[in-house]
């Protein structure tokens, strides 16, 4: 196998990634209109009586979320003027001078100025072009913390650097001062193990749901209770809390409480909850449904290939065009009502929670039942298709019997394209648990996606778009990696291609 | 119907060539359909049940070889298709010998039943479709016993397969497994056939093998995969398998054919020197006659699905008797080259399905005489070692017996 050719695929496949992010992007914020983003949002709805405030909301969250950039006159004139001086009360007043300069200074600019429907007053803004915006926010997208991230003129004195250390929990640290993390590097006892803060994507902020929260934050951040428990802070403070202090950044200013708790300026931080991550939940499920679809499917499938045409083959034939045939969503619905009425099992995820086993059983079967059926057919025919092979003529020729032709000949001939369907098998239940997490409300984010959409959380669609492209896209990847190590006639290299 | 009636059917039908044969098969009513889905069910049910019974009994599949010089001899062995459009009759009754350290070559068009011969001396037919129903193929087991093969269980015939028996076929692209090293496939069958042997043992085997068919770089190829191998290092390899535990006959379908020519004559030449080496004998089947005249110490012509002539090298290319022979013969150039002439003599193959009962070669054939119009011609002795089945020799040879076929309704009934 040749790595270059392997890491020319990686570039490739984070190219693609982009392509798609960008079209996503483009298509999401010109074909939105953009009004119809306040739709969910009940903090705009009670303004509607307020027509100024309203205005100006609408207007900041348009330039948080980089449609335009939004200057209000007041602003404009708090530079000039001091605060409250006559001439400042003078200035806002509509028709006045300044006013009048401040129109002809931002019209000249390229600003289209208006004014505010009650008071008269001008603001002025201007429309990022789609192209700029998509560049603004792609230079954006990587976020490198390094000891001068943090710029506060209240803290001259901050002392820029990094150094080794040890957690708060007794995790090996490499720490940073003047960076917006502390901990740039640690471990702890939880998977990975080891966690990093120096590089982090961020996608921007989430609205109108989880507002204030970057898109990437609200995916990959632990949901539900706070999960409490007995620590000691830095200033040897003893709590309860679900504090996690690999997730310590700067805060410029600190209250009475946080200098309880620490020494220095890092006392934001990241609780732990009793629920997953939508991201973790829809992974674990999607592995999940994975082994068990290829738990089930695979040896069912050996079973009518050796079977073919009997009773059991036909049986299994039968489920396979019931679940090609009707549509996922009409049996998913049947299967949860006929299992709920037969177990005590719970129909919505959230009624135990992650932490119970009960709740995963039925989503996870009810994702795996599309795959079992599709394994079942593809493992059938490979089997039937090797077994019709030249050289199974040749190793029975030899004298050996059928089990040890099937069992050293076959089964090794018709795993080749299983193994290397089982990336994008995963890649396939864990982007394609739409239906299942709605319909079983699992918090994951198969079913962040249609609600996104709804709520026009424009900012979570690219978000989800990335996560989902980039998960297929490094599937096809690793399946084709994986296909070399399971047949020899398959290299990767970068001239000949598939010999 | 009277004769002339029944002339008249079988001239239009020789007219219109094989086409007319396939259109008749696939104008098979819904009815018929199903008559003949429900006949092959049963008997193929009967004689899977048959076999088993004779499989459990030694007595019923062990036997004695006609002539204990000969590895194998058929025996007026019949094997039959049950098919959908109905039982073709692909090999019925044919009898010849394949005599220690000799080769014979099989020959005949394409469809004559070459291939199905050669399976059923292999059990490797696809039952439950493909059965051997009647004959018998004895195989010197050399300690004075022979097997039927025709009644011999599958646990037995494994023990047979590529040790007493190998095969070599058509594909070398294709008959080695793709995933698996050469050393592993070489390996895998010496072990099957030699449990006691320790894994060194087995490993120098295959070394000598590797050698013993020419290849040069051997500690290489051992571990190399099938397809960094050329065509013709493929096929060196399938014949060091097939001669790997020194079996007492080589059966090789044409072993060559996918082969270019100078390829070609170096494999069969290995072929021949092996074969002299380890006393073993070879089937060949092949549709070149040239390579048959270069190689063969007796030729069998089947025509289809019968043998219509047998008889030594110089017997067949030098005094070919029967009418088909001849024609095969006129059109042969020189000997070592190939040709693709079998396919000259105008008219075609009667269809395997609904067989005349005459004559199968009537139809093609420029020299019929009066008797010819009767059935099937017997096999006729023309000198010690020719035998030609073919109604001029009627008065002048020694007439030694007909073709035996058999009625699949009746061995359903009784
Ligand atoms: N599986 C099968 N089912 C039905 N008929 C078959 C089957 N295999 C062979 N036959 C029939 O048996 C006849 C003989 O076939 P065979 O393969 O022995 O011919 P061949 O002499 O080897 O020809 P070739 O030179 O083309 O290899 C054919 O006419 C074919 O119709
Ligand atoms: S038996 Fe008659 S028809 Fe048949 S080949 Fe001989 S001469 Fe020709
Ligand atoms: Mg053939």
């Amino acid at each position: 196998m040749n790595k270059g050719y392997i890491l020319s695929r990686l570039i490739r496949s984070i190219i693609s990634v982009l392509i798609i992010m960008v079209i996503v992007f483009i298509l999401v914020f010109t074909l939105v209109p953009r009004n119809s983003i306040f739709a969910k949002d009940d903090g705009f709805r009670k303004l509607a009586t307020k027509p100024d405030e309203k205005l100006e909301y609408q207007y900041n969250i348009w330039q948080k979320l980089g449609y335009l950039e939004f200057v209000r006159s007041a602003d404009y004139f708090q530079e000039k003027y001091e605060m409250n001086s006559p001439e400042m009360k003078e200035a806002l007043e509509p028709g006045s001078k300044a006013a009048e300069e401040f129109k002809a200074e931002f019209e000249a600019k390229g600003y289209t100025v208006e004014t505010y429907p009650k008071s008269g007053r001008y603001f002025a803004y201007k429309d990022i072009p789609v192209l700029k915006h998509v560049g603004i926010w792609l230079t954006n997208l990587i976020k490198i913390d390094t000891p001068w991230a943090i710029k506060d003129e209240n803290n001259p004195e901050l002392k820029r650097g990094l150094s080794f250390g040890t957690t708060e929990t007794g995790g090996i640290a490499l720490i940073g001062s003047g960076s917006k993390h502390k901990y740039l590097l640690y471990t702890d006892s939880h998977f990975p193990w080891l966690h990093q803060n120096i590089i982090k994507l961020t996608f921007g902020e989430s609205y109108p749901t989880y507002q204030g929260l970057d898109v990437m934050d609200v995916l990959v951040d632990s949901q539900g209770k706070e999960v409490k428990r007995p620590i000691t802070y830095a200033t040897g403070k003893e709590a309860s809390s679900g504090i996690i202090f690999g997730t310590l950044t700067y805060k410029p200013v600190l209250d009475r409480l946080d200098k309880q708790k620490f020494e220095d300026n890092y006392a934001n931080f990241k609780t732990q909850k009793d629920n997953p991550s939508m991201m973790g939940i829809s992974f674990l499920m999607g592995i999940f449904a994975v082994v068990l679809s290829y738990g089930l499917g695979i040896p069912i499938g050996l079973l009518m290939a050796k079977r073919k045409d009997k009773l059991a083959d036909k049986l299994g034939m039968a489920f396979i065009i019931f679940t090609i045939a009707v549509p996922s969503l009409a049996y998913i619905y049947l299967f949860r009502y006929l299992a709920t009425a037969a177990f005590d099992l719970p129909n919505v995820f959230t009624t135990y929670g992650a932490s119970d086993v009960r709740s995963w059983i039925l989503p996870v079967i009810s994702l795996a039942i599309p795959s079992i059926g599709s394994l079942m057919l593809w493992t059938r025919r490979y089997v039937v298709d090797q077994t019709n092979q030249d050289y199974v003529k040749f190793a029975k020729a030899k004298g050996l019997n059928q089990g040890e032709i099937f069992r050293r000949h076959i089964l090794k001939n018709a795993s080749i394209p299983i193994v290397h369907g089982i990336p994008a098998s995963l890649a396939g239940c864990i982007a394609g648990a739409i239906v299942t997490e709605s319909i079983y409300a699992v918090g994951g984010m198969g079913k962040m996606l249609p609600s996104a959409i709804q709520q026009y959380n424009n900012t979570m669609i690219v978000a989800l778009a990335f996560i989902f492209s980039t998960v297929s896209v490094l599937s096809v990847l690793a399946g084709d990696i994986l296909i070399t190590k399971v047949d020899p006639r398959i290299s990767l290299t970068e001239k000949a291609g598939r010999s | 119907m009277s004769e002339k009636e029944e002339l008249k059917k079988t001239s239009a039908k020789a007219a219109s060539g094989a086409k007319e044969g396939k259109k008749k098969t696939s104008y098979i009513s819904a009815k018929d359909s199903r008559r003949i889905t429900k006949f092959n069910r049963k008997i193929t049910k009967k004689l899977e049940n048959d076999r088993e019974e004779a499989g459990k009994d030694p007595a019923s599949y062990t036997t004695k070889m006609r002539d204990p010089n000969n590895v194998v001899e058929f025996d007026n062995m019949c094997t039959y298709f049950f098919s959908d459009v109905g039982t073709v009759k692909a090999v019925d009754g044919i009898s010849f010998d394949v005599p220690k350290c000799s080769t014979v070559g099989v020959v005949g068009e394409s469809g004559c039943g070459k291939s199905v011969t050669s399976l059923s001396l292999m059990q490797l037919l696809q039952r439950p479709a493909g059965q051997t129903v009647g004959g018998e193929i004895r195989l010197n087991m050399g300690d004075g016993t022979a097997l039927n093969i025709v009644n011999t269980p599958v646990e037995k015939m494994q023990e047979l397969r590529g040790n007493y028996i190998s095969m070599i076929f058509q594909e070398p692209m294709t008959a080695l497994n793709p995933v698996f090293r050469i050393g592993r496939q070489v390996n895998e069958v010496i072990e099957l056939h030699n449990p006691e042997m320790t894994e060194e043992e087995v490993k120098a085997r295959t070394m000598e093998m590797l050698e013993l068919v020419g290849i040069a770089n051997k500690e290489g190829v051992y571990e190399m995969y099938p397809h960094e191998l050329s065509g013709g290092m493929r096929q060196r390899i399938c014949i060091a398998i097939a001669l790997a535990c020194r079996p007492g006959l080589i059966i090789a379908d044409e072993p060559t054919t996918a082969l270019d020519v100078t390829i070609q004559a170096q494999i069969l030449d290995l072929l021949q020197n092996l074969k002299d080496k380890i006393n073993s004998s070879i089937m060949l089947i092949t549709h070149d006659l040239g390579v048959v005249a270069g190689m063969a110490d007796y030729v069998v012509v089947m025509y289809a699905g019968r043998v219509i002539e047998k008889g030594t090298a110089d017997d067949i290319f030098h005094h070919p008797a029967h009418p088909y022979t001849i024609g095969l013969m006129k059109s042969k150039p020189v000997v070592g080259k190939k040709v693709d002439a079998l396919y000259n003599i105008p008219g075609s193959v009667p269809n395997p399905v609904d067989m005349p009962n005459y004559c199968y070669f009537r139809d093609r054939c420029e020299m019929h005489c009066e008797h010819c119009s009767g059935k099937y011609p017997p096999e006729i002795r023309i000198s010690d070692t020719h035998v030609v089945s073919c109604y001029r020799f009627f008065e002048t040879g020694e007439v030694l017996g007909y073709p035996k076929t058999v009625d699949v309704e009746g061995l359903l009934n009784g």
